[in-house]
């Protein structure tokens, strides 16, 4: 049952991540799952110390705040310093990180924290927080992850043309008044959001990887819409299984295994495009 | 201030090494990235460092031994990997750049975590100091560790020196640097070799989130303050270095306190310092220049008017009704610019109105002639039609340096004082 659960957990985390990653790589953004899972550490830190518990919900909105607060510093570094983008977000997340490191350390006496508990969050404890809903055991991270696969699905296709015009073609966006900032930053706070929820069970290298890489799969693939994000979630649901597979296998990190198994299955993709390309050419 | 002069003078020896070695480190990556930020490939330096994982520990596992010159040979090769990995991905399908480099971080740190947990199993004592290469740990660094920076950053030195052209081509424009023959392929094998080999001996030291702001931020703060490659790398270095030098000293006066994250947050401050401050690329300063081109439009644009309206035979005298006609300034700005005009004695209030200086007539006058030069600029040369001349040059008549305007009343065959008093559509078109 445990490895049930595990899989479900890395499937949800692909599904709802893959969904924005999907829009990420369109904006040529998707080096910003790793940015926020380093830039949320000063909030998470601070969130601890006001609250003085290690209960999910402050540090989960420490979390949601610093991640806005990256988008914001990210957004005026580049518009207001007129920086290239990349540069605008290395300064800023590795900056961020700095600091929280220095509170980890320098709180380090008084608090039960530290970076590696953040940033490493282990899916091999999802079925240890069961909790009984409706007479269903099913561990809490399941629950929480659920809805947010919900959110995302809504957000997502009630957004998704605003964020397409706005990926494929600002100015243009811009000439027949869409608000093109705005949809910038709400594709940023829900990426902030849905990162944030997925570290907190799977662990951040999971995270990057379940953004970008299924999505970059099903790019490789088609360039039908709908057909990607049906491609995304699949993936997500292979990688999650293969991965807790090899975990079992080698005896190692399962966060880490499935994110290796999501790399192999878009090497699988590409030397298949490759092949392809191949034979017509 | 014991402290300070301690620090300072190198007196105390454990401080000797840490200083001495981060001090380099923090110049060679500053330096080294100036050349990745050019190339508009920042986070590259995020992506390897994460991909040295896996090769540190294989490395680790195939020696038995925390050697650190076989670990530093493991992060390389692995390393070097990730960087091919990243290029033909790009290179062989429609997959960017950011989301390669994102892959490629994401699977080989993945397989790097799967390996630390089976070593952290299996070898269970000798494995202990390995998660140094994630996290760095600076306070032990050694003699040994000076010297390898050192050896770092001569080569580094060396390499930058021996291919200055070459790179700056390369950096600058890739597809020139072709053109003229230089070997494109070989000088970014040169790139991606200084950036390596800095990464690879700096994680230790500084863990890897750091290790690749080292190689950010020193040439994003360095790039608000020079256009030049060989002063951004200086200027880079420069604040690597220090900032470096900075975070071991607090690491030094404050005990527990970690060095790479204190050079990092010092690094940032400056980085913030110079997006703010710098001249001439500071935003603040940037800010200030386009107010000051505002409000001398708006001034120039009072004058013009009220010396249009006297040509006109409308009086001398002006108030905002009158030069509204024209040139419309709702209230606040009228005040705004009579004040700042008054004060420079282009206008003089007379009871009901005010009246132009001869300094202020002088130059509304010049206004007037460099707006009608555009027109007919614009109509002759441009083919713009009569309607739309007069807002374009509305504009561009606040921006007529006087070189330009020789070459202009050149091109149209006028006479240097050219000075129409007539309106464009009075003035017959050239071959009508």
């Amino acid at each position: 049952m445990d490895a049930f659960w595990i899989i479900i957990t890395g499937f949800l985390v692909a599904s709802s991540t893959g969904m924005l990653g999907n829009l990420l790589l369109l904006r040529r953004m998707s080096m910003m799952g790793d940015a926020l899972s380093h830039a949320v550490l000063p909030g998470i830190v601070i969130a601890y110390l006001i609250s003085g518990s290690r209960a999910s919900l402050p540090l989960f909105l420490g979390a949601i705040v610093m991640g806005v607060v990256t988008t914001l510093l990210i957004q005026f570094f580049s518009s207001k310093g007129k920086l290239q983008s990349d540069a605008a977000m290395g300064t800023v997340f590795t900056f961020l990180f700095a600091v929280g490191v220095i509170l980890v350390t320098r709180f380090a006496g008084e608090a039960d924290i530290d970076a590696d508990c953040v940033l490493h969050g282990e899916i091999a404890f999802v079925p240890l927080q069961t909790s009984s809903f409706l007479g269903l055991n099913v561990p809490a991270p399941v629950w929480t992850l659920l809805v947010l696969l919900l959110l995302v699905q809504v957000i997502f296709w009630w957004g998704y043309k605003g964020w397409m015009i706005t990926s494929f073609n600002n100015e243009y966006a811009q000439s027949i008044g869409i608000r093109t900032v705005l949809w910038h930053y709400s594709l940023m706070a829900a990426t902030s959001v849905a990162t944030v929820v997925s570290f907190e069970s799977v662990g951040a290298i999971l995270v990057i990887a379940f953004l970008v890489v299924p999505a970059a799969s099903a790019y490789l693939i088609t360039d039908n819409f709908k057909r990607m994000t049906l491609l995304i979630m699949l993936q997500g649901l292979i990688s999650a299984t293969l991965g807790y597979f090899i975990a079992e296998w080698v005896g190692g990190s399962i966060s880490g295994s499935m994110a290796v198994a999501s790399f192999l299955q878009f090497a699988a993709c590409f030397a298949w495009i490759k092949a392809g390309a191949k034979k017509e050419g | 201030m014991n402290d300070l002069i301690k620090y300072l003078t190198l007196s105390d020896p454990n401080v000797r090494y840490v200083a001495l070695a981060i001090l380099l480190l923090g110049g060679v990556s500053g330096a080294v990235g100036t050349f990745n930020f050019l190339r508009k490939k920042t986070l590259i330096g995020e992506t390897v460092a994460h991909s040295m994982l896996p090769g540190v520990l294989i490395a680790f596992m195939l020696s038995g031994v925390k050697n650190p010159l076989y670990l530093i040979i493991g992060a390389a090769v692995s390393g070097w990997l990730s960087i091919w990995v990243v290029d033909y991905i790009t290179r062989h399908s429609k997959i960017k750049g950011d989301s390669a480099l994102a892959i490629v971080l994401s699977s080989f740190f993945g397989l790097g975590i799967v390996m630390l947990t089976i070593i952290q199993r299996v070898y269970v004592k000798e494995q202990s100091g390995l998660d140094h290469y994630i996290f760095g740990n600076a306070a032990a660094m050694t003699p040994e560790d000076s010297a390898v920076f050192g050896t770092v950053s001569l080569i580094v030195l060396f390499v930058v020196v021996r291919y200055y052209f070459s790179l700056k081509t390369v950096v600058f424009n890739q597809d020139f640097a072709q053109s003229v023959g230089i070997n494109t392929k070989w000088i970014e094998t040169v790139i991606r070799f200084i950036t390596i080999i800095s990464i690879s001996v700096g994680i230790k030291a500084v863990g890897i989130v750091m290790m690749s702001a080292l190689l950010i931020i020193p040439p994003t703060a360095a790039r608000f303050w020079t256009d030049n490659l060989g002063r951004m790398l200086f200027v880079s270095g420069l604040f690597g270095a220090v900032s470096g030098w900075l975070g071991a000293y607090i690491s030094y006066s404050y005990s527990s306190m970690p060095t790479g994250p204190w050079t990092i947050v010092m690094i940032s401050v400056i980085a913030f310092v110079s997006l703010m401050f710098a001249p001439k690329k500071g935003v603040i300063f940037q800010r200030w220049s386009k107010l000051l081109v505002k409000r001398k439009m708006n001034e120039e644009n009072l004058l013009k008017t009220a010396v249009q309206l006297e040509v006109r035979g409308k009086g001398k005298l002006f108030n905002r009704r009158s030069i509204s006609t024209r040139q419309v300034f709702d209230q606040h700005l009228w005040n705004r610019t009579i004040k700042r005009l008054r004060r420079k004695g282009m206008i003089k209030k007379v009871h009901t109105g005010y009246t132009l200086s001869t300094e202020g007539r002088a130059i509304g006058a010049e206004i007037d002639r460099r707006h009608k030069i555009w027109e007919v600029y614009l109509q002759r040369r441009m083919q713009m039609s009569l309607h739309l001349v007069h807002d374009e040059a509305d504009t561009m008549e606040h921006f007529l340096t006087p070189e330009i305007e020789v070459e202009i009343l050149k091109e149209l065959g006028l006479c240097s004082r050219f000075n129409p008093l007539l309106e464009i559509h009075e003035i017959v078109p050239e071959g009508a």
